[in-house]
């Protein structure tokens, strides 16, 4: 996946232990990486329409699904984090690392690549892995009542 | 003599015979003897059977001899072989001769011997078994060899060893049933090669001298053969499983190894590293598993798992396994499952059904966010209906049914991609069943009245079915005619009716008056009829009076026929007498009094309607105004407020000679249809309204003071009497004369809205009479008692004329109650 090269935090308790930012920013990454490859799927499905039709109206949907979220963690990214540029100095706390990270230019060429089966994998894992910590980090803003 | 010694052996027999009888005991039975045997040529060994013992302890002693000499010898050891048995040893051992042995047995009755047996010791022989077999396989070269290995037979003798035996072996596999045999000569080993690897096999052997019998066969001796030394084969990785999102546990399937031992190992790598690793934990989750604890999982990568099992003879890998532990959480089910019946709003109970999620599963950091689902189904039911929860661990069941029994399971499984978890343990709900009383008496209750209602209706039917009908549905009244006199009638003389109507030829009528009653006339002379008058121009009216009045028994002392005539007619009672001025409802209530009295078939002493107020006064009669007793029955009291004299009821006793008028009462008509108890006496009232309306006034003829109308005022159909006063109470007390001067009574009041009470002559009134209030006080009984005595009444009720039915007229005189 050409996702596979981000530092994610690969348990409970390493996404339990970064700060929230971090994990906004993890989450917010893994979203941007998946917006050209989605496109591109998008497209390419659209041209040659061997799927049937719901797939490819799921595709879309799943497309939407992704642009928005993506939109909805960068508003809480904007706010929890104080700086609105994109290209941001991020530096993992558990892994020590600092990295220069854009989002997700340098990834798309990789995204070609992929075949389709590996495409779908690799987003069916991202997107189990944006769920997670998702949740892990909405019960961390709102420890309510299903946390 | 001879009997003598007969009959002393008979006696004998018997005593022995008794004595064998009483004790049960006898001689022995006869021993047999079972076998002879000899080991090795140089001793033997016999054994006997006993025979029956007869009840005491038996000898047994063994003789023999040898053929060829005369003398019997005693078994010289009883012992070493054993009880019943004798040993001959090698000093009484001789191979050559042949023995004749006897076996013994003696008690104290008797003895018996068994048949004498030849034994030769060179037939007889036959050594023991072998012993000590032992084998051992030995595979080498994929060839598998059995080695046997025994001992000859161990004698009682020790010193003789030298015995040279010959043996033979069998074996076969344990599940067959046929033997192989082999001969093995006089070694004491043997090497089996054709043998089948993994077979079990059991090995026998035997031994024989030169001469004699093969000895019996060894015990088993049994051993397995192992199989061919193989490497195992390939074992098989059955599941991967997270409880918990944390941790995760495979589980392999061993393989069959061919006798040897096989350990497993499991081997793994995770994607995009190239490093093997092995299992971290192979005893926490049981026999041939693999568990991963925390530090060793890592989620969102592919691990790539193998188990190798090795043998002696190599070792076999496994197909590679994949799995990302993301995809194989199956949690626990879910725990602290509690039911709650709660109540709704509308007192209808529901459950509410609550648990938690199990107790590895982190959900409160979000980590693991389960999903749970239901499954209920009424305990007798089959299928199990299934309800999807979500994320809530809570469940509200408002469809079940009071009084039933369910069952519900809970399971759950993660949110993403995952697996079902087992479901909880069976939990049973019943719902009490809400059994209020409240309705259960609400419904009680209504069944009760109804019933009853029920029963009280069909009742009512049944006793007054014709009343009923009647009521439902009137009778057809037939036409009443004016001025027809049922007296007419009665005595046939239809065409004086006739032309008293001015029609001729008309059929007489029925009596039911239909017509309109203004007044009642109350005549104070001697015929003392009633005679209604009409509004109607009746000029006949007149005529017919004149014509009933000679008609008619004037009210006389003798004339007391005059009631039961009246009361012939008992039909159409009330409105016979009475004319009263309807209105015009009041029409429909008089004819249906009409037609009420019609129906009925009373006789006249049951007429209530009758009421008469009789004034009486014969001069031959004593106390004139003598009223039966029945005349409470018969009072009418008019509620005299016009009535300014005091009006007195009073019977005019000084003047015997005078005829007091007599005061007629008016007939009540038909009460309502209620009373209809006749048995009682007759209650006949008659609502006497004082015409208190000026315009009623034109019948409050001063002159006719005594007029009794019958007005009726209301629609309640109760005739009313209105009182004409006469100014001049003319009245003659003239008994028998039948003059045509009416007498008139006056009414002076009214009781109890219905009883009538009549005004004596006032001239002759001297005897003071307790006026009661106007009507409203209750009758009192008192006071009309004591008027009984001095007021009119009739007589009996049964000469009260009740029905009078469409004449016009009363006679008073009808009413004179019988002084006599």
């Amino acid at each position: 996946c050409h996702t596979s090269g981000m530092l994610t935090p690969n348990g409970k308790e390493y996404a339990q232990k970064i700060p929230r930012e971090e994990l906004t920013h993890v989450i917010l990454k893994l979203l941007q990486a998946w917006k050209e490859p989605l496109s591109h799927f998008n497209q390419y499905i659209e041209h040659h329409q061997e799927l049937p039709d719901d797939s490819l109206s799921k595709a879309k949907q799943i497309s939407n699904m992704v642009r928005e979220l993506k939109t909805g963690v960068e508003k809480i990214w904007n706010s929890t984090a104080q700086r609105s540029d994109t290209s941001v100095v991020f530096c993992s706390s558990i892994f020590k690392v600092c990295c220069m990270c854009s989002t997700g230019l340098s990834i798309s060429n990789e995204a070609n690549m992929m075949s389709d089966s590996d495409f779908i994998h690799c987003f069916r894992r991202d997107s189990n892995k944006v769920q997670s910590y998702l949740k892990i980090l909405k019960c961390r803003i709102m420890p309510e009542n299903s946390c | 003599m001879k009997q003598r010694f007969i009959s002393s052996v008979q006696i004998m027999l018997q005593l022995a015979l008794t004595t064998v009888g009483l004790t049960g005991q006898s001689y022995p039975g006869k021993p047999q003897i079972v076998r002879c045997r000899s080991q090795e040529k140089e001793t033997f060994s016999c054994w006997w059977k006993p025979g029956s013992d007869g009840g005491l302890p038996n000898n047994y002693t063994l003789f023999y001899r040898k053929d060829s000499e005369e003398k019997i010898y005693e078994c010289p050891d009883y012992l070493t072989s054993g009880p019943n048995s004798c040993y001959f040893d090698k000093n009484h051992t001789n191979p050559w001769t042949t023995y004749i042995i006897t076996v013994t047995a003696t008690n104290e009755i008797g003895s018996n011997s068994s048949d004498p047996q030849h034994v030769d010791v060179t037939s007889i022989v036959q050594p023991d078994a072998p012993v000590n077999l032992s084998l051992e396989t030995n595979t080498s070269a994929n060839l598998s060899y059995l080695w046997a290995k025994w001992s000859p037979p161990s004698l009682a003798d020790a010193s003789s060893n030298s015995h040279v035996y010959r043996y033979e072996l069998r074996l076969k596999p344990e599940e067959k049933e046929e033997w192989e045999t082999v001969s093995v000569g006089m070694q004491t080993h043997y090497e089996v090669s054709s043998l089948k690897a993994g077979v079990k096999y059991v090995v026998q052997v035997r031994c024989m001298l030169d001469l004699g019998e093969w000895s019996e066969w060894s015990s088993e001796r049994s051993i397995q053969i192992s199989k061919e030394q193989l490497p195992p084969e390939k074992p098989v990785i059955i599941k991967c499983r997270s409880p918990e999102k944390e941790t995760f546990t495979c589980w392999w399937k061993p393989a069959s190894d061919g006798g040897l031992l096989t350990k497993h190992t499991l081997f793994y790598s995770k994607e995009g590293e190239e490093k093997v690793y092995e299992c971290p934990d192979y005893k926490t989750a049981g026999p041939n598993s693999c568990y991963f604890d925390k530090k060793h999982t890592s989620f969102w990568t592919i691990y790539n798992i193998t188990v190798r099992a090795t043998n002696e003879m190599g070792s076999n890998v496994s197909d590679p396994h994949y799995v990302d532990v993301t995809y194989i959480v199956q949690p626990d089910p879910p725990v602290n499952i509690t039911l709650e019946l709660k109540k709704s709003i509308k007192r209808k109970p529901y459950l509410v059904l609550t648990w938690s999620p199990p107790p590895l599963a982190d959900v409160r950091s979000g980590w693991l966010t389960l999903e749970y689902e239901l499954q209920l189904k009424p305990e007798e039911g089959e299928e199990w209906e299934t309800i999807f929860v979500g994320q809530q661990t809570h469940c509200k069941m408002f469809s079940l049914n009071p009084g039933k029994r369910y069952i519900v399971q809970i399971h759950c499984k993660p949110d993403h991609h995952g697996l079902w978890s087992e479901w909880s343990p069976e939990m049973y709900i019943e719902i009490p069943t809400d059994f209020r009383v409240k309705d259960m008496v609400v419904w009680i209750i209504v069944g009760v009245l109804s019933s009853l209602i029920c029963l009280i209706m069909s009742w009512i039917m049944i006793m007054k079915g014709y009343r009923m009908m009647a009521f439902i549905l009137p009778p057809v009244p037939g036409p009443k005619i004016k001025g027809i006199d049922t007296h007419l009638l009665e005595a046939g003389k239809s065409e004086e009716l006739l032309s008293a109507l001015g029609c001729h030829g008309f059929p007489p009528t029925s009596d039911c008056e239909e017509l309109l009653i203004e007044y009642l006339e109350v005549e104070d002379s001697e015929d003392q009829q009633l005679m209604p008058r009409h509004d109607t121009p009746s000029k006949n009216t007149k005529i017919m009076l004149k014509e009933t009045d000679s008609d008619s028994g004037r009210g006389s002392c003798d004339s007391p026929s005059f009631l039961p005539v009246k009361c012939r007619e008992s039909r159409s009672l009330p409105s016979v007498d009475v004319r009263a001025k309807e209105k015009k409802g009041g029409k429909a209530s008089w004819d249906t009094r009409c037609t009420a009295s019609e129906q009925k078939t009373l006789p006249c002493e049951s007429i209530k309607t009758c009421t008469w107020l009789a004034a009486q006064l014969p001069s031959n009669q004593a106390a004139m105004f003598a009223y039966h007793s029945t005349v409470e029955a018969f009072k009418i009291t008019l509620n005299t407020t016009n009535v300014n004299n005091s009006p007195v009821l009073v019977g005019n006793e000084e003047n015997r000679q005078s005829l007091y008028p007599i005061a007629e009462t008016v007939y009540d008509v038909v009460e309502k249809v209620r009373e209809m108890e006749y048995a009682k006496t007759d209650q006949t009232t008659v609502q006497v309204r004082q015409n208190e309306h000026s315009n009623k006034s034109p019948f409050l003829n001063p002159k006719l003071m005594d007029y009794v109308e019958v007005h009726k005022v209301r629609q309640d159909e109760k005739p009313t009497v209105l009182l004409k006063h006469k100014e001049n109470s003319g009245k003659t007390k003239k008994c028998t004369v039948p003059g045509t001067s009416k007498e008139y009574t006056k009414v002076s009041t009214v009781v109890d809205h219905h009883i009538l009470v009549l005004l004596p002559d006032q001239r002759s009134q001297n005897t003071p009479e307790s006026q009661e209030p106007v009507a409203e006080t209750s009758r009192n009984p008192q006071q009309s008692q004591a008027e009984k005595n001095t007021s009119y009444s009739t007589t009996t009720p049964s000469d009260s004329r009740r029905d009078a039915s469409g004449s016009d007229y009363m006679d008073p005189s009808s009413f004179m109650p019988s002084f006599k």
